[in-house]
C-alpha cells in the first residue's frame, strides 16, 4: 500500500509538471483526486488497513495529497501567469483611437452662460419677455419719442398686427417693472431684431444681454462698481475699462462702455462693449401710469440698466472676424469649441 | 459731422493741446470721434533747424553725423543718412516725442554706437507730397526753433459722431463753446454785424402754417455775380471733405457748418410774387435739387411762390429749378426755424436727407435764424459784390423752447455718490452757459433745448465730472431666484448632456423663408393662417417667424453636407412662432428642443465599420434626455416628413419625430437618411426635475426567462408591449427585446414572419423566488401574449 501512493504521488506530480494547460492540469487532477481519481481510491481502502497501520497509512496519504494539491495549485499559478502574459503580449497601444462622437455647446451659449454666471453670483435673477412686442414695451415706455427714426418701418420688423419685433432687451425692463415692485435686480438674455442687411458685422436677428437694477438710493457709483465688477470678471481682472458719456432715450446719464483689450497681432486698443445708464425718471413715470400705483416713485427709488450684445463679446474672446460665423453652424467651427 | 481743427482755432485758443488730447477731450464729453484724418504736419515738435557740422559716421559709410541747431541754446547731435544738403542749409528737425506722418514717435537713441537726439526728416516723412529724394530743405528765411507746420498747410479732420440730443454740436461754432466749456478758455467774439430787420408783409412771406414753421425770414441781395469762391472759403469747405460750388452757395454751406443754422439761396428771378410757407397738397410733385421726382403729401411743408409753385422742400432740399446758376444776378437768403418732427417725417418719407435736414430735425437755434442770415449776407457782400436795398424781412417768431430748470443737491449727491460738491457742480453748469436766477433756478441757453428737467443738469455734471470721478461701490439688494432661473439651469443640463452625447449646438436665425415652411415640424401641425409673416422682410430668406426649430438645422445641415461633413448630429433650443388655430390665437411664443441627426453615427476606423446614424440613435438620444422615463414613439403623419411619429415619455406627449422626406433628402444632396425631432420644452425642463426620494436597493435576486415569438412581420413592436404593460403580473419587473429575426428569402423563415426574442425579468420584493413561482409567472405572460396577439412561440 505504502509503495503505491508513493507510485500515485510520483505519476500525479509527472503528470502536473507535464500540464501544458489548465485543461490538461485538471484532468492530472481528476485522475488523482476525482471521485474515481487514483489516490482517492487508494484512500478507500484504508478501510482494510490493519489498526496499527492506519496511522502511518494516514499520514503517508496525506502527505500526498498535500503535495499533489500543492504542486497543482502552483502549476495553475505558473499557467495563468504565462496565459496572462500571451494575452498582453503583441498589443499595439499606438494604435490611433477608437472615434466618438464628439459635440460641443454653441459659442454665443458660452458667453451667456459665463456672463450669467458672474452676473448671477452678483445676486441678479434672471427675466424675460415676448421678442414679438407692441410699441408700448419697446419704445413708447421707454421714453423713445414717436418719430425715433428705431420705429421706422425700415429699420424695425413690423407685423401687420401693429405689433414688432423688439429691437432691444430693454423691454424686458418694462415687462419686469410691471409685474414686480422694487427692489427689482434681473438680467435678461435674448434675441433682438433690426432691419440690417446681413453682413460681416450685422445681423438682422441678434442676441442681447440686459440689466436691470432699481431700488432706493440705487446710484452711479452702483452702475459703475457692478459693470467694472462683471467686466473684470470676465475680460481678466487687469482689464481697463473706461465710461464714456453717451445718449440712449431710456436712461439719463448715459455712458457707453470700452474695454482696452489686446487682440492677436493688434496693438491694445479700446473696443465698445456695453451701453448703459441710470434709468431715466420718465421711464418709471411710464410704468407707474400702466401699473396703475405709484410703486416707481422716481422721487423715491432709482436704478441703473445696462445691456450688452452677446454676439459681439463672442467675436471678441475668440477673434471671430465675420459675425455669420455664428449663425451658419459650420462643424468645422463648432468643432473648436468642443 | 466733419470738423477743422483750424476752422475751430478761429472760434478758440486750443491751448497747443495734441490731436490726441481734442480726441480724449471730446471722447469724455460724450462725443465720439470715429475717425482722424491728417493733413500736412500735425506736431509742434517738428521745427525749422540748422546743419551747423556734418561728419561721417564711424561705424557706417552710408551715414553722417550732424550737428545742428534747432534754437535750444546749444547744438543737437543727430545720425542721418540722407546726403542731399549742405552744412548752413535749414531743414526740419523731428524733436524727441515729435510724431511724423505715420504715426511714429520719434525718441532718442544710439545709431552704431553715436548718439542720435532726434530726426532730420524728408518731404514724405512728414506727410507732405515727396518733394526730392531726401531731406526737406527749407527756405532759408525760415526762423530757427519754430514749428515747421506753419509753414505748410497743415490741418487736422475730426469724424464725429454727435448723439441726437445734441443738435447744439453741429458746428464749428457749437463744437467750439462746448470745448471752451471744458478746457474753461474764453470763446472769441465773432464779427457779425447787427441785423436790420422788419416784419414782413403777409404779401411777401405768408406763413400759412405757423406749427411747422414758426419763424421765416428772407433777405433779397441784388446784383450779386457768381463765381468761384476766394481760396480761404474753398479750403474751408474741403478742410471737412465738402466740395466748393460756387460763392452763394459756398457761403450758406460754409454758415451752416459755422453756426449750424441751414440757409437757403433762391434765384430772385425764378420767384414771382412773395414766398409762402404752406402744407404740401396732396399728390403734388416736386423735383428736387438731386432730380429726384416726389409726389408729395399734405404733412410736408414747402417753400413756394405767389404763382403757387413749391420752389423747395422746407428745409430738406431746393427744387431743381429754383436754385442759383451762374446767370443767377439777384437773390433770395432764406433763414428760418422749421420744427423738427415735420422735418424728420419728410426727411424719411422721401428718403431726401441733407446737412440741413439732419440739424432741422434735430432742432437747431431758434434765436440763432437772424445772426446767420446776416453773416451770409456779410459773406456774400464780400464774395459776390451785390447790395442790400431792403431790410430782412421777418415772419413768426422765434419760438421759445427752453425754460428754467431747478438742480436738487440732494438728488444730485445722491446719484452721484457724493463725489462732487453743490458748488462743483454750479460752476460746471455755468461754464455750459447756464445761470443761476436769484430763485435758484437755472436759466438755460436757447441752443440746449435738451435741457428740461432736474435730470437733464445732472446729466451734465456727470458728463463733465466724469464717471472716473466716481467712486465704484460693490453691493446690491437680495432677490430670489425666478422660475426663469430654474428652466435657464434645465436647458444649461440639457445642453451640456447634448453636447456630451456628441451633438453640435446650432443657433439659426429666427426669420426663414417660406420655402423652408415644408421643412417644419411644430409640436402641433400648422393651419392656414398660423403663419406669423413679417410685414416689410428684408429678403424672401428672412420672410416668416419660424414655427419650428427644424427647417434651421435642416439648412445648417445641407450647409455642412456641401462642405463633406460626414456625420451630421445638430441640436438646437429656442424660441418658436406661431399663431394657433388657424390664426385666431395670437402671436404665440413658446420654446422647444429640436435634433437632426443624419450620416455617420460610428465613423469607420482600423477596428470598426462605419455605421449610418438611424432612427434608433435618435430614439436612445431623446431617452438619454430623459433618464429613468420610458420613451416610445407612437405613428402619426406628418405631411411633408417620412415616418412622423409623436414622441412618448412615460405617456405624455413629449414632442415629434419623422424623417425627411427622401425626395427631399436628394434634393438638399442629402446621402443619409436625415431623422429629426422637435420637443416640448416645457415638458422636458418638468421630466428634469430630479429624483424625490430614492428607491430602496432590492434585497432579494430575481430571476429572467427568454422567449422567442413567431409573430407576422408587419406587427409593430408597440404591440407587444402594449401587451406586457397591461398583463398585470406583479412579479414581471422588466422585459428587454435582444433579437429581431427575419429572413426576406423565407429560407429560415416565411419571408412575411419575423421572430422577436425577449428576456423577462421577475423578482419580488420579499423573497427569493422559486423556480416554479417564476415558471407559473412566465407562463402567465405568455399566455397573455399568445391570446392578444396570437404568438407561437418557437
Amino acid at each position: 500500500m505504502n509503495e503505491s501512493i508513493e507510485a500515485i504521488q510520483t505519476e500525479a506530480l509527472a503528470q502536473i509538471t507535464a500540464a501544458r494547460d489548465e485543461r490538461a492540469l485538471e484532468d492530472a487532477r481528476v485522475a488523482v483526486l476525482g471521485k474515481k481519481g487514483s489516490l482517492t481510491r487508494v484512500s478507500a481502502g484504508i478501510k482494510d488497513v490493519p489498526q496499527e497501520d492506519k496511522a502511518a497509512v494516514g499520514q503517508l496519504l496525506n502527505a500526498a495529497r498535500t503535495a499533489i494539491t500543492a504542486a497543482l495549485e502552483a502549476k495553475q499559478l505558473a499557467l495563468r501567469d504565462l496565459a496572462d502574459r500571451a494575452a498582453l503580449a503583441g498589443i499595439d497601444v499606438t494604435l490611433p483611437a477608437r472615434d466618438l462622437p464628439c459635440g460641443a455647446l454653441h459659442p454665443l451659449t458660452l458667453i451667456r452662460d459665463e456672463s450669467i454666471g458672474i452676473l448671477r453670483r452678483m445676486g441678479f435673477a434672471l427675466a424675460e419677455g415676448p421678442e414679438i412686442e407692441d410699441e408700448f414695451h419697446c419704445f413708447d415706455a421707454l421714453n423713445t419719442p414717436a418719430d425715433h427714426p428705431a420705429r421706422n418701418e425700415k429699420d424695425t420688423f413690423y407685423f401687420d398686427s401693429g405689433k414688432l419685433l423688439r429691437t432691444h432687451t430693454s423691454s424686458v425692463q418694462i415687462r419686469t417693472m410691471e409685474s414686480q415692485a422694487p427692489p427689482v435686480r434681473i438680467i435678461a438674455p435674448g434675441s433682438a431684431y433690426r432691419r440690417d442687411e446681413i453682413d460681416a458685422t450685422h445681423l438682422s436677428a441678434f442676441n442681447q444681454l440686459e440689466g436691470l437694477y432699481v431700488d432706493a438710493d440705487v446710484s452711479l457709483p452702483d452702475l459703475k462698481g457692478t459693470l467694472e465688477y462683471f467686466l473684470h470678471e470676465l475680460f481678466g481682472t487687469n482689464t481697463a475699462v473706461r465710461f464714456r458719456p453717451h445718449f440712449f432715450p431710456f436712461t439719463e446719464p448715459s455712458f457707453e462702455i470700452d474695454v482696452q483689450l489686446q487682440l492677436k497681432g493688434q496693438p491694445p486698443r479700446w473696443i465698445e462693449v456695453a451701453g448703459c445708464g441710470m434709468v431715466d425718471p420718465a421711464v418709471f413715470d411710464a410704468i407707474n401710469r400702466s401699473r396703475k400705483d405709484h410703486a416707481y416713485d422716481p422721487e423715491k427709488v432709482t436704478g441703473f440698466a445696462f445691456g450688452m450684445g452677446l454676439d459681439r463679446l463672442a467675436m471678441i474672446r475668440w477673434g471671430i472676424k465675420d459675425i455669420r460665423l455664428l449663425i451658419e453652424n459650420d462643424v468645422r467651427f463648432l468643432r473648436q469649441f468642443a | 459731422m466733419n470738423i477743422s481743427l483750424n476752422w475751430l482755432a478761429t472760434h478758440l485758443d486750443l491751448g497747443g493741446k495734441s490731436v490726441k488730447e481734442i480726441d480724449d477731450l471730446l471722447t469724455f464729453a460724450g462725443v465720439e470721434v470715429e475717425g482722424v484724418k491728417t493733413k500736412g504736419i500735425t506736431s509742434e515738435k517738428i521745427v525749422v533747424a540748422r546743419i551747423m557740422e556734418a561728419v561721417p559716421h564711424p561705424n557706417a559709410e552710408r551715414l553722417q553725423v550732424t550737428q545742428v541747431d534747432a534754437g535750444e541754446g546749444g547744438l543737437r547731435q543727430i545720425v542721418c543718412g540722407a546726403r542731399n544738403y549742405q552744412v548752413g542749409d535749414k531743414v526740419p528737425c523731428a524733436l524727441p516725442g515729435a510724431e511724423l506722418a505715420g504715426g511714429f514717435v520719434i525718441g532718442e537713441a544710439v545709431m552704431r554706437k553715436v548718439e542720435s537726439r532726434g530726426m532730420l526728416c524728408s518731404a514724405t516723412e512728414l506727410g507732405l507730397p515727396p518733394d526730392v529724394d531726401g531731406l526737406l530743405i527749407l527756405p532759408q528765411d525760415a526762423v530757427i526753433g519754430q514749428p515747421v507746420r506753419e509753414m505748410f498747410d497743415s490741418d487736422v479732420m475730426l469724424e464725429l459722431e454727435v448723439t441726437p440730443n445734441r443738435p447744439d454740436l453741429l458746428s464749428h461754432r457749437g463744437m467750439a463753446r462746448e470745448l471752451a466749456a471744458l478746457l474753461k478758455t474764453p470763446l472769441r467774439a465773432m464779427d457779425v454785424p447787427s441785423v436790420s430787420s422788419s416784419c414782413a408783409a403777409p404779401s411777401v412771406i405768408a406763413l400759412d402754417a405757423p406749427a411747422a414753421c414758426p419763424l421765416y425770414t428772407a433777405v433779397r441781395i441784388s446784383g450779386v455775380t457768381i463765381m468761384d469762391s476766394p481760396a480761404w472759403l474753398k479750403q474751408r469747405l474741403e478742410s471737412i471733405g465738402l466740395r466748393p460750388i460756387n460763392n452763394i452757395v459756398d457761403v450758406t454751406n460754409f454758415v451752416l457748418h459755422e453756426l449750424g443754422q441751414p440757409l437757403h439761396a433762391f434765384d430772385a428771378a425764378k420767384l414771382s410774387g412773395g414766398i409762402v410757407v404752406r402744407h404740401a397738397k396732396e399728390g403734388e410733385s416736386f423735383l428736387a435739387l438731386d432730380e429726384s421726382a416726389h409726389s408729395l403729401i399734405a404733412d410736408d411743408l414747402v417753400i413756394a411762390d405767389a404763382s403757387g409753385a413749391a420752389l423747395a422742400l422746407a428745409g430738406v432740399m431746393g427744387g431743381l429749378h429754383s436754385g442759383v446758376t451762374p446767370a443767377t444776378t439777384d437773390i433770395l437768403l432764406e433763414s428760418a426755424y422749421f420744427t423738427p418732427q415735420g422735418i424728420r417725417r419728410t426727411s424719411r418719407r422721401t428718403a431726401l436727407s441733407s446737412d440741413s435736414s439732419y440739424r432741422f430735425e434735430r432742432g437747431v437755434d431758434p434765436s440763432g435764424v437772424l445772426t446767420a442770415s446776416a453773416l451770409a449776407v456779410k459773406l456774400i457782400l464780400a464774395t459776390a459784390g451785390g447790395t442790400v436795398r431792403e431790410t430782412t424781412q421777418v415772419a413768426g417768431t422765434a419760438p421759445v423752447l427752453t425754460r428754467p430748470v431747478a438742480l436738487d443737491a440732494h438728488k444730485l449727491d445722491r446719484l452721484m455718490g457724493g463725489s462732487i460738491s453743490l458748488a462743483a457742480a454750479e460752476e460746471i453748469l455755468t461754464r455750459l452757459g447756464l445761470t443761476k436766477r436769484a430763485d435758484g433756478m437755472w436759466d438755460v441757453p436757447s441752443c440746449r433745448e435738451d435741457l428740461q428737467r432736474h435730470i437733464d443738469l445732472v446729466e451734465e455734471v456727470a458728463r463733465v465730472h466724469g464717471l472716473a470721478n466716481v467712486p465704484s461701490r460693490f453691493r446690491g439688494s437680495f432677490v430670489p431666484a425666478s422660475p426663469i432661473d430654474g428652466a435657464y439651469d434645465a436647458d444649461m443640463v440639457l445642453r451640456r448632456r447634448l453636447a456630451a452625447l456628441g451633438l453640435y449646438e446650432c443657433q439659426t436665425i429666427k426669420l426663414i423663408a417660406d420655402t423652408q415652411l415644408g421643412d417644419a415640424l411644430p409640436l402641433r401641425p400648422l393651419l392656414e393662417g398660423d403663419v406669423i409673416r413679417v410685414k416689410l422682410p428684408l429678403s424672401e430668406d428672412h420672410a416668416v417667424m419660424r414655427p419650428s426649430l427644424v427647417p434651421g438645422l435642416v439648412a445648417s445641415a445641407a450647409r455642412n453636407i456641401r462642405h463633406q461633413a460626414k456625420s451630421l448630429r445638430f441640436f438646437e433650443m429656442g424660441r418658436v412662432f406661431r399663431h394657433a388655430g388657424g390664426g385666431k390665437a395670437r402671436d404665440q411664443e413658446s420654446e422647444t428642443l429640436a435634433v437632426l441627426l443624419s450620416g455617420c453615427a460610428a465613423p469607420a476606423g482600423w477596428n470598426q465599420q462605419d455605421r449610418a446614424a438611424d432612427l434608433h440613435d435618435l430614439k436612445g438620444l431623446i431617452a438619454a434626455l430623459v433618464p429613468g422615463k420610458s420613451v416610445r414613439f407612437s405613428p402619426r403623419d406628418r405631411a411633408g416628413f417620412a415616418l412622423g411619429c409623436d414622441v412618448k415619455a412615460d405617456d405624455q406627449n413629449l414632442g415629434v419625430f419623422a424623417r425627411l422626406l427622401p425626395a427631399r433628402e436628394r434634393e438638399l444632396d442629402f446621402t443619409a437618411p436625415v431623422f429629426v425631432a422637435e420637443l416640448d420644452l416645457t415638458k422636458l425642463r418638468k421630466l428634469l426635475a430630479g429624483t424625490g426620494h430614492v428607491a430602496d436597493l432590492p434585497q432579494f435576486p430575481g430571476s429572467s426567462r427568454d422567449a422567442a415569438m413567431d409573430l407576422p412581420a408587419s406587427l409593430p413592436n408597440a404591440e407587444i408591449e402594449n401587451v406586457l404593460d397591461k398583463c398585470a403580473e406583479p412579479l414581471l419587473i422588466a422585459y428587454e427585446c435582444f433579437d429581431v429575426f427575419t429572413d426576406p428569402t423565407g429560407q429560415k423563415l416565411p419571408a412575411d414572419r419575423k421572430s422577436v426574442a425577449y428576456r423577462f425579468h421577475y423578482r419580488a420584493a420579499d423573497r427569493t423566488l422559486k423556480a416554479e413561482e417564476v415558471d407559473a409567472a412566465h407562463q402567465k405572460v405568455l399566455a397573455a401574449l399568445q391570446q392578444k396577439l396570437g404568438v407561437k412561440f418557437r
